[in-house]
C-alpha cells in the first residue's frame, strides 16, 4: 500500500500540473528568433540590420548582371536564365519569370528601404551616422526604382513602408513621376554620403555612387547637359581613376579598386554567386560575332578599313579589350588553349567577371565572391562623353574623356583623330561604350534608348564561322519595354499592360 | 482452473471479446446434453396393439414391451386418464403415435429411444410427433485449436448448448432441422443436420465482425453502437505485406485516399486524405499514437493493433481545433494474460523499378533527333555535327571508352533487397500484461546510393496494482538511418534522365570519365555513379514516444484516467560534399563534378561538411473522468471529462565547415575554413478542455454528444479560443420487433451525425508582423547582419472551421455474409486559411495567411463485402469506393492564382487553369489566319483557343479544367482460402484526377536531354499531320509556344493497381507442435504488380501537383516470409 500511495501522489501531481498547464498565460509565446515590429526599430543596432536589409537585395538584382547582354547584339544565351532567351527572340510572355524577378526584386529593395526610411528618425543614434544612412537608403531607393523605369516604364511609385491595404491596388504612375523621384532621392542621397569610407565600410553608397546613378539615368532621359554636368561633378570629385589594367580590373584580387565606383559585394562561403559556373563551364553569355568584329584594329580602324585585318587570323591585332574581354578559339584562357568544346555555344567564351586568368588552370570552383561592378569610372567618362557630345557637340573635353579611356595601359588604343562631326562621335561614343562595358548590362538599355534594337536585334546572328544560329525578331511597338508580369496585373487589376502585350 | 486459463489464452483477442459476450447471453440457450446413440426409426417399427378404456400409462408400457422405445412422461398429468382405445394391426409406430395424438390432443417427442409425451397446448399446430436426433462434435478454428463457447443453435428455436472447455458440444435437435454454428469473431456456420450423428466444424474468423470493439476519441466503444463515421484498418488483411511505412497501412480504408509517391527508403511515407482535400493549407490527418500526438510514419507496422480512422465530426469533434482533417487512432500491441508467447515475423525479397519513361537511348538517334527538334524550332546550326554524329558510329565500334552506348537506367537501378526482421514478446499474469518487440528493417534502395534501416523497439504494460488502480506504459522507439546521394534523391534521379547513352562510366584506367560530346544546356555532366555513390548524406532519425497513464476507479463507476505522453524527435544529417573529378575521355581534361542540388544552395557546394540537427519535444498531459451507468439494463449512459494541456518545441542548429585535407574524413573538426553556423527554435501550445456524453436505450437508440474547448498559441489573444461541438444518433433497426422476424436481416443501423472541427494548422506566429533576421551583407570583409520583414502578417485570423454532417447506413444481411456501409456527408470549411498574394509593389512580401472562404466537401462512400463459403473453400470479396466533390463555395469574390492551378468559385480547389489547345497548326496560312501566338509559331506547333476573342493568345485566353483532387477513390480486396491455403490481393484505383507534365524528359530535350520514344512516332511532320504531339521541338526553343502552360500538356492520372497479392500457407499444427510451434505460416508477397493507368512513362501514383516527374521511382516488391508463434 506504500507503493500506491507513492503513486497517488504522482496522479495527484499531475492533475495539479495540468490545473496549472492550462492556465491562460501559457498560451502567450513569443519568437526565439525573430523580432516583432513592436521590438525593433530602436536601437542603432536596429537601424543598422535595417540598412544591411535593404543592400541585401543588391544580391539578387544583380545575380547576374551581364545577363541582359544576352538580348543585345554582344551575345547569346542558351536558355539558362528563364525567359531572356525568348525575349532575344522577340517571343516574350508577359509570364516569363526572368521578367518579373527584375520586377519583384526591385519592389523587395524598395519596401525594405521606404520601411528603414519611415523608422529610423524614431530611433535615438549619432545624428550625423543617422543623416548618412538616410542617404545610403535613399541611393538604394533610387537604384531599385532606377531597373524599374528602365525597364517597364510607368510603375506605381510608393514611398511609404509597404501596407497591404493601401497599396495593393495602386495604378502605374507615370515614369517622368518616377524619375523626378528617383532624382530628388539622388540629389539628397548625394548632398550627405561621404565620397569614401574607412575599411570596414566598404561597398556602401558613396557621394560618387549617388552622382554616377543620377548621371546615368540622365542620360538615359537625355537630359544632355545636365548628364554632362553631374558626370563632371563625378569626375571633380578626383576620387576615382581608371584601373591599369583592363582584364585586372575585374579580377577577385583587385575588387573596390580606384575604378569602382560602386558595386554588389559577395564574401565566400555565404554570399557567393555562380558567375564562373555560368560563364565557364555553360558558356553563357556566349559572345556574338558581331560583337567581336566590332572591336577595332590596333589602328583604330574597323577591321573592314584597317590594312592590318587578317581574315585568316581574325583575332590578331584587335584592341587589347577583346582578348581581355573574350576567349576566343586558339588562345589562351584558364591555363589551356582554347577550344571548340569549350565555347560549344558561339565559338565565344566570356572571360570578364570570371575569377579565371589565362595562363593558369584553374579547375573550376562551383561559387565565386567576385563582386559585380554596377558602376565603375569608365562609365562616368562614356556618359560625360555622350552628353557632352549630344549637348554642345565633341568639344576638347569629350575627346579628353574618350582618350583617358583608349590610353589605359593595358588598352593603349591610339588617340581619336580631331575633326569629327557630332554624329560621327556619337558613332565612336555608341561603339567605344559597347566595347568597354561590354557584357557589364548596360548594352541592352544603350540600344533601346538609341532606339537602334529594332534595327541590330532584328535579323540572324551569326557563330564565330558566319553561320546564322538563329533569326531574332524585334517588335519595334512592343519591345522596347518590357510587359508588366501577368501575376501582377492578376493580382492588381489597376495595373496597365504596356502596348503590345495584350 | 488451469485448463480453463490454458483455453483462454489460446484463444487470443476474439475469443476473449467473444467469451465475455457469450457468457451475458448464455442464460438465453436451452443447453441439454445427451450422450449420443444411434436413433431408432418410428416409421420402420411396426407393432400390432389392441387396447380398450386403457389409461395412458397401459397403453405407453404396452408398446415398450413391443419395441425398443420407451416413454417419459408427467404421471400427474396422465395417470387419472381413462378411455384410451387403440387398435393397430402391425402399423408403424408413427402411425400409431399420430393417431395417438390426434384423438387425445398429445404431443410426442423423440429423443433416440426414448419419447416424452405432454398435453398440446391450445392451437399448437402440427406436427404432433417430433423426431429429435443428437448430434455432437468438436469446434475448432482453422488453426485446429478447439473453440470454447460457441453457439450452436437450430434458427427460430431456442434450442442451443454451447461448446465446452474443448471445443466439443451435444445437442439434439429435431430430425431434418439445420445447425448454426456462431461465435463472436468468426464466420457464422450452417450445417443440415441430415441423418449424421457426428458434426465437426472449423469455423473461419470473421476479420470484419460487426461485434468488435472500435477504438474512439478517449475510449473503445462497441462497433454496433458507433454513430460517427468511423473505419478500421484492415489489419489481419495487410499481415505479411511488406509494409515499410505506416503511413502505408490505410490504403483500402473507405473513405480514404492513400498516394504513394516513390520507394525510397526511409522516405517512403504514403500522402494521406480523409474525405478529401478540405483546406488550402496542411490536409494531414491529426494522428494519435496511443492517445498522443506522433506521426504514423514513425511507429513500426508490426507494432500496430488497430487503426481507427474518424472521418465525421462526431467522432473526431472531440479532438477539436487539428481534427478538421480527421483523426487516426493507433493503438499499439499489448500483451495478453497468462501466456507467454514469442512471435517471430520475417520476410525478405526483392525491389524493383516499377516505372521508367521510354526514352530513346541509342547515342547515334538521339543526336540525330535533337539536332532535327533544334532545325524543327529554328535553328540553323545544330549541336551535333554531322562529322561528330559519324565519328560516333564508327567509334562505338572500337572504342567503347570514348564512344560509349550506355544504358543509365540499367547502370544506376537495379534490382535491391530487402528483408525485415520482427520478434514480439508478450504475455502476462492476472495483474500485469506486457508486450516487448524488437523489428529491424533493411533496405536498399533500387537507386544506386540510396538505402536505410531501421530499428523499433515498443513496449507495452499495464498493471493492476490494486483492485481500483491500474497503470501502465507505451513506449515505442525508432532509430532510422537513411543513405541518400549527396546532392539529394531528386537531383541524382533528374541526372540519371538527364545522363545519354554517350556519358560514360569510367575510363580504361578505372577513373571517372566524362564525354567529349558537349551538348548545350546539358554543359556539366553530373556523372550519377559519382552523385550517387561519392561523399556522404546519412540522415540518422530517432523517434520516442513515451506515454505513461494511471487510472483510477472512483466510486460510483467514475474512473478517472491520467495520461503523460512525451514525443521526442532527433534528426541530424550529416552532408559532405567531396572533390571529384571526371576526365575527359579524349583530352583528359579534369572537371569538378558539381553537387549542387535539393538540400545545397551554390555556396554549399565547396568541398566541406554540413550538419543539420533539428529536434523536437512536445508534451501532452491529459486527465479524464469516465462515468458510465446502466439502469436496468434499458438506459446507458456514458459520460467523459477531460482537459489536457500540449506544448511543442523545435530547435534546430547548423553548422558547417570547409578546407578538407581530402574526401574522407567528414567530420567538422577536419575542416579549417569558412566554418559558420545558425540556429533556430520555436514553441507552441495547446489548451484544451473536452467531453463527452453518450446514451443509448437498450442499444436500440443511440445517442452522443461531443465538445472541445481549444485554447492555441497559434492565434492572437481574442482569436485564439474556440469551441467544437458534435452531435449523432443512431437507430439500430434490427433490434425492433418489427424486423425481429425478417431473417435475412443480421444487422441494420441508421446513423446520423453533425459537428463543428478546427484547423489551426498554420506556421507559427502569422498573428505577428515580423523582422526577419539573417538578411545579411557583406561590406568588404565585414559581414553586418541585416534585418527586413519578409512577409506580412494578419493579426486577426483564428480556426478554420469545418463543419461535417454525415448520414449512414451499416447492414448486414445473411447472417453478415452480406455487409453494407453507406455514408453521404458534407464537409463545410469556412473562414479557410490560406496564404494570400500581395501584388508585388506591397515591398514584394509574402501575403498574408487569412481566413478568406468557404470550401465544400460533398460525397459519398459505399462498402461492399460478401463473404461465403463452400464446405472448405472460403471466399471473401469486399470492395469501396468514394467519391468527393471539391468546390470552392465562396472567396469573397477574390481569385488565389498559384502558378497553373486557381482556386475560384465554383471549382475545385487547385483546379488547372491553361490555355486551351484546340490542335496543330498545318500550314503558314492557317497560322496567318488565327489569332496571333508568337513571331515564331510554325506549322506543326500548337494551336490555342482564343478564349476573348481578341485576336491574340494571351493568359486571359485560360479557361478552367481538371484537377488534383481524384474524384473517385476505389478499393477491393479478395481474399481465397481453402484448408490452410490462403490469397489475398487488394487492388486501388482514382478516377479523374490529372497531372501536368513537365521538366526533364516529360518535355522533350528538356535543356539538352531526354525525349521518350512517343516523340519519334506520335509528332507531327508535314506527312504525319493526324499526329497526337506537336512537331518535335527542343523545349527550349518553342518554350513560350508549344510548350507555354496549356491544357495539351495535362495528364490524365487515373489509375488502377494492384498494391499487394500474397499467397499464403498455414502449416498444420500437427507438424509443428513437435517443436513448441503453435502457429507457422508462409508466404509469398508481391506489392505493386500490376497497373492500369493511361499514363505510360511515369507512375501515376505521384505527387500530383509536383512540379516534376523525376521523384524517386515506386518499386515492385516481392517477398517471401514466415510468421512463427511459439
Amino acid at each position: 500500500m506504500k507503493k500506491n500511495s507513492i503513486i497517488y501522489k504522482v496522479i495527484l501531481s499531475c492533475i495539479i500540473w495540468t490545473i496549472v498547464a492550462c492556465n491562460e498565460d501559457v498560451l502567450e509565446i513569443n519568437p526565439t528568433d525573430q523580432y516583432s515590429i513592436e521590438t525593433f526599430w530602436v536601437t542603432e543596432e536596429h537601424a543598422n540590420a535595417g540598412l544591411t536589409g535593404c543592400y541585401q537585395v543588391l544580391r539578387s538584382m544583380f545575380g547576374s548582371l551581364y545577363e541582359t547582354d544576352m538580348v543585345t547584339p554582344n551575345a547569346w544565351g542558351y536558355n539558362e536564365n528563364g525567359g531572356l532567351g525568348p525575349l532575344a527572340r522577340g517571343v516574350q510572355l508577359t509570364t516569363d519569370p526572368a521578367l518579373a524577378g527584375r520586377w519583384n526584386v526591385s519592389y523587395s529593395g524598395i519596401g525594405r528601404t521606404n520601411t528603414f526610411l519611415d523608422n529610423i528618425n524614431g530611433i535615438n543614434m549619432d545624428e550625423n551616422l543617422k543623416i548618412s544612412m538616410i542617404g545610403e537608403a535613399k541611393f538604394l531607393r533610387a537604384l531599385y526604382y532606377f531597373q524599374l523605369v528602365n525597364y517597364f516604364g510607368d510603375v506605381p511609385l510608393i514611398l511609404e513602408t509597404p501596407d497591404a491595404g493601401l497599396h495593393s491596388d495602386l495604378p502605374r504612375d507615370p515614369k517622368a513621376l518616377v524619375v523626378t523621384q528617383i532624382l530628388k532621392d539622388l540629389e539628397e542621397a548625394s548632398n550627405v554620403l561621404p565620397v569614401t569610407y574607412g575599411d570596414k565600410d566598404t561597398g556602401r553608397a558613396t557621394k560618387g555612387a549617388a552622382l554616377s546613378l543620377k548621371a546615368r539615368l540622365l542620360l538615359y532621359d537625355e537630359d544632355w547637359s545636365a548628364a554632362a554636368a553631374t558626370a563632371k561633378e563625378v569626375i571633380d570629385l578626383n576620387a576615382y581613376s581608371l584601373f591599369p589594367n583592363y582584364r585586372e580590373l575585374f579580377m577577385l584580387e583587385n575588387e573596390n579598386n580606384e575604378e569602382v565606383v560602386f558595386n554588389v559585394e559577395f564574401l565566400a562561403p555565404r554570399f557567393t554567386n555562380n558567375y564562373d559556373q555560368s560563364i565557364y563551364i555553360l558558356n553563357t553569355p556566349a559572345p556574338l560575332k558581331d560583337l567581336v568584329d566590332s572591336y577595332l584594329m590596333t589602328d583604330g580602324l574597323s577591321t573592314q578599313e584597317s590594312p592590318l585585318f587578317d581574315p585568316s587570323m581574325p583575332y590578331e591585332n584587335r584592341d587589347p579589350r577583346l582578348h581581355q574581354s573574350i576567349a576566343c578559339i586558339g588562345y589562351p584562357f584558364n591555363g589551356k588553349t582554347t577550344e571548340l568544346s569549350d565555347v560549344v555555344n558561339t565559338g565565344f567564351g566570356m572571360k570578364k567577371f570570371t575569377s579565371f586568368s589565362d595562363d593558369i588552370s584553374n579547375i573550376v570552383p562551383p561559387n565565386t565572391e567576385l563582386n559585380p561592378i554596377v558602376i565603375r569610372y569608365a562609365e562616368i567618362l562614356l556618359a560625360y562623353a555622350e552628353a557632352q557630345n549630344e549637348a554642345v557637340g565633341p568639344d576638347p573635353s569629350v575627346y579628353e574623356a574618350l582618350n583617358t579611356l583608349r590610353s589605359r595601359p593595358s588598352v593603349n588604343m591610339p588617340e581619336i583623330q580631331n575633326g569629327l562631326s557630332k554624329e560621327e562621335m556619337r558613332e565612336l561614343i555608341r561603339l567605344e561604350r559597347r566595347i568597354e562595358l561590354a557584357f557589364e548590362g548596360l548594352y541592352y538599355s544603350d540600344i533601346r534608348r538609341w532606339q537602334t534594337a529594332e534595327v541590330v536585334n532584328n535579323g540572324p546572328i551569326y557563330n564565330y564561322e558566319g553561320n546564322v544560329i538563329t533569326n531574332r525578331t524585334f517588335n519595334k511597338d512592343r519591345d522596347y519595354l518590357w510587359p508588366v508580369p501577368f501575376v501582377q496585373i492578376q493580382e492588381n487589376p489597376e495595373l496597365t499592360q504596356n502596348p503590345g502585350y495584350n | 482452473m488451469k485448463k480453463t486459463l490454458d483455453a483462454l489464452c489460446m484463444i487470443g483477442k476474439y475469443y476473449l471479446y467473444g467469451v465475455a459476450l457469450q457468457l451475458l447471453f448464455l442464460n438465453l440457450i436451452y443447453a441439454a446434453p445427451i450422450n449420443a446413440q444411434g436413433s431408432l426409426d418410428m416409421k420402420e417399427v411396426y407393432l400390432s396393439i389392441n387396447l380398450k378404456k386403457a389409461s395412458f400409462p397401459e397403453v405407453f408400457s404396452e408398446i415398450k414391451s413391443k419395441t425398443d422405445f420407451s416413454f417419459i412422461y408427467d404421471k400427474k398429468v396422465f395417470e387419472k386418464s381413462r378411455g384410451v382405445s387403440i387398435k393397430a394391426d402391425d402399423q408403424s409406430l408413427e402411425s400409431i403415435l399420430v393417431d395417438l395424438a390426434t384423438a387425445h390432443g398429445l404431443r410426442f417427442k423423440q429423443v433416440d429411444d426414448k419419447l416424452s409425451v405432454r398435453l398440446a397446448k391450445a392451437k399448437e399446430p402440427s406436427p404432433a410427433i417430433i423426431v429429435d436426433v443428437t448430434v455432437s462434435g468438436t469446434v475448432v478454428d482453422n488453426k485446429g485449436q478447439p473453440i470454447p463457447g460457441v453457439t450452436v443453435s437450430v434458427p427460430g428455436t431456442s434450442i442451443g448448448t454451447a461448446t465446452d472447455l474443448d471445443g466439443k458440444y451435444s445437442i439434439s435437435v429435431p430430425e431434418g432441422t439445420t445447425l448454426v454454428f456462431s461465435f463472436i469473431g468468426f464466420e457464422s456456420q450452417k450445417k443440415a443436420v441430415g441423418d449424421r450423428s457426428i458434426i465437426n466444424i472449423t469455423l473461419a474468423e470473421d476479420m470484419s465482425s460487426l461485434d468488435e470493439v472500435v477504438v474512439i476519441g478517449f475510449g473503445t466503444q462497441k462497433r454496433v453502437n458507433v454513430t460517427g463515421a468511423i473505419s478500421t484498418v484492415d489489419m489481419d488483411q495487410l499481415e505479411n505485406a511488406p509494409v515499410t511505412n505506416s503511413s502505408q497501412l490505410l490504403q483500402g480504408v473507405q473513405g480514404v485516399y492513400v498516394n504513394q509517391a516513390g520507394g525510397q527508403p526511409g522516405r517512403d511515407g504514403a500522402t494521406i486524405r480523409i474525405r478529401g482535400q478540405g483546406t488550402l493549407n496542411n490536409n494531414d490527418a491529426l494522428v494519435l499514437v496511443n492517445g498522443i500526438e506522433f506521426p504514423l510514419s514513425e511507429v513500426n507496422p508490426n507494432d500496430i493493433e488497430s487503426i481507427s480512422v474518424l472521418k465525421d465530426a462526431a467522432s473526431a469533434a472531440i479532438y477539436g481545433s487539428r481534427a478538421a482533417n480527421g483523426v487516426i487512432l493507433v493503438t499499439t500491441k499489448s500483451g495478453n494474460k497468462d501466456k507467454f508467447q514469442v512471435r517471430y515475423n520475417v520476410y525478405a525479397g526483392l525491389q524493383e523499378v516499377n516505372y521508367l519513361p521510354d526514352v530513346i537511348k541509342d547515342p547515334v538517334h538521339f543526336m540525330e533527333l535533337r539536332n532535327q527538334a533544334m532545325i524543327n524550332g529554328g535553328r540553323l546550326i545544330v549541336d551535333y555535327p554531322q562529322s561528330m554524329i559519324d565519328e560516333y558510329r564508327e567509334g562505338m565500334n572500337v572504342d567503347p571508352y570514348t564512344y560509349p552506348n550506355n544504358d543509365w537506367f540499367d547502370i544506376m537501378f537495379s534490382a535491391s533487397p530487402i528483408q525485415e526482421h520482427n520478434l514480439q514478446f508478450s504475455g502476462g499474469s492476472e495483474n500485469l500484461t506486457y508486450s516487448l518487440s524488437l523489428g529491424y528493417l533493411d533496405q536498399k534502395g533500387v537507386m544506386m546510393g540510396s538505402g536505410s534501416n531501421r530499428y523499433s523497439l515498443a513496449f507495452n504494460s499495464t498493471a493492476q496494482v490494486s483492485k481500483r488502480l491500474k497503470i501502465g506504459t507505451n513506449i515505442n522507439a525508432i532509430y532510422r538511418n537513411i543513405d541518400e546521394p549527396v546532392a539529394g534523391v531528386q537531383n541524382l534521379m533528374g541526372s540519371i534522365l538527364k545522363a545519354q547513352a554517350f556519358h560514360p562510366t569510367y575510363l580504361e584506367d578505372g577513373r571517372y570519365a566524362n564525354t567529349f560530346v558537349r551538348s548545350t544546356g546539358h554543359n556539366i555532366f553530373r556523372h550519377p555513379i559519382v552523385l550517387a555513390t561519392e561523399g556522404e548524406n546519412q540522415t540518422t532519425q530517432q523517434r520516442y514516444l513515451i506515454n505513461l497513464f494511471a487510472e483510477y476507479e472512483l466510486p460510483f463507476d467514475i474512473t478517472y484516467k491520467v495520461n503523460v505522453g512525451i514525443n521526442k524527435s532527433d534528426d541530424l544529417n550529416t552532408t559532405f560534399v567531396p572533390d571529384i573529378f571526371i576526365y575527359q575521355n579524349k583530352t583528359g581534361a579534369a572537371t569538378r563534378v558539381p553537387f549542387n542540388g535539393d538540400a545545397m544552395s551554390v555556396s554549399q557546394q565547396n568541398r566541406g561538411t554540413r550538419k543539420t540537427y533539428g529536434g523536437n519535444i512536445n508534451t501532452t498531459i491529459f486527465n479524464t473522468l469516465n462515468w458510465s451507468h446502466d439502469f436496468n439494463k434499458t438506459h446507458h449512459i456514458n459520460s467523459l471529462l477531460g482537459i489536457s494541456s500540449e506544448s511543442f518545441s523545435n530547435n534546430s542548429f547548423w553548422g558547417q565547415n570547409e578546407g578538407y585535407l581530402g574526401n574522407d574524413l567528414y567530420e567538422l573538426n577536419a575542416g579549417s575554413s569558412n566554418p559558420a553556423v545558425t540556429s533556430t527554435s520555436a514553441k507552441s501550445r495547446l489548451n484544451s478542455y473536452f467531453g463527452r456524453i453518450g446514451y443509448n436505450f437498450k442499444e436500440k437508440y443511440l445517442f452522443e454528444a461531443n465538445f472541445r474547448y481549444d485554447g492555441s498559441s497559434r492565434f492572437a489573444k481574442d482569436e485564439r479560443w474556440g469551441l467544437f461541438p458534435s452531435f449523432s444518433a443512431g437507430w439500430r433497426l434490427d433490434r425492433e420487433n418489427f424486423l425481429a422476424n425478417v431473417p435475412w436481416i443480421s444487422d441494420l443501423k441508421l446513423r446520423a451525425s453533425w459537428g463543428k472541427l478546427g484547423n489551426e494548422r498554420i506556421g507559427l506566429f502569422r498573428y505577428l508582423n515580423l523582422i526577419n533576421l539573417g538578411q545579411d551583407y557583406a561590406f568588404g570583409t565585414n559581414i553586418s547582419a541585416g534585418a527586413a520583414v519578409t512577409s506580412y502578417n494578419d493579426p486577426n485570423i483564428t480556426w478554420e472551421t469545418t463543419t461535417i454532417s454525415n448520414v449512414g447506413i451499416d447492414a448486414g444481411f445473411f447472417e453478415n455474409r452480406v455487409g453494407l456501409e453507406i455514408d453521404v456527408f458534407k464537409k463545410r470549411t469556412t473562414d479557410i486559411l490560406r496564404a494570400v498574394n500581395l501584388p508585388s509593389q506591397v515591398g514584394n512580401l509574402n501575403g498574408p495567411i487569412r481566413n478568406i472562404g468557404t470550401v465544400d466537401n460533398t460525397g459519398f462512400e459505399l462498402g461492399l463485402n460478401y463473404r461465403n463459403n463452400i464446405n472448405d473453400f472460403k471466399y471473401q470479396i469486399n470492395g469501396s469506393v468514394t467519391r468527393i466533390f471539391n468546390e470552392v463555395i465562396d472567396l469573397r469574390g477574390q481569385t488565389i492564382y498559384n502558378g497553373r492551378n486557381i482556386i475560384t468559385e465554383g471549382y475545385p480547389i487547385d483546379s488547372y487553369n491553361l490555355i486551351h489547345a484546340i490542335g496543330i497548326f498545318q500550314n503558314q496560312e492557317e497560322i496567318d489566319n488565327s489569332p496571333f501566338q508568337t513571331a515564331d509559331t510554325k506549322p506543326g506547333y500548337l494551336k490555342y483557343q482564343d478564349t476573348n476573342e481578341d485576336g491574340f493568345i494571351t493568359e486571359d485566353d485560360r479557361i478552367i479544367s481538371g484537377g488534383v483532387i481524384p474524384e473517385y477513390t476505389y478499393q477491393f480486396s479478395l481474399n481465397l482460402g481453402y484448408k490452410g491455403l490462403e490469397l489475398n490481393a487488394f487492388f486501388q484505383g482514382v478516377a479523374n484526377i490529372d497531372t501536368y507534365a513537365s521538366l526533364i524528359a516529360a518535355q522533350p530535350f528538356w535543356f539538352g536531354t531526354a525525349v521518350t520514344k512517343e516523340w519519334t512516332t506520335d509528332a507531327w511532320t508535314p506527312e504525319n499531320r493526324d499526329a497526337r504531339l506537336p512537331i518535335l521541338t527542343t523545349f527550349e526553343s518553342s518554350v513560350n509556344e508549344n510548350f507555354r502552360p496549356s491544357d495539351f500538356w495535362l495528364e490524365d492520372a487515373s489509375y488502377l493497381r494492384m498494391k499487394n497479392l500474397q499467397i499464403g500457407y498455414n502449416i498444420p499444427v500437427i507438424f509443428s507442435s513437435k517443436y513448441g510451434i503453435s502457429n507457422l505460416k508462409i508466404y509469398l508477397n508481391g506489392q505493386n504488380l500490376l497497373t492500369f493507368s493511361r499514363m505510360k512513362d511515369f507512375d501515376p501514383e505521384k505527387n500530383i501537383s509536383g512540379m516534376n516527374f523525376y521523384e524517386y521511382p515506386t518499386v515492385k516488391m516481392y517477398t517471401a516470409g514466415l510468421n512463427v508463434t511459439f
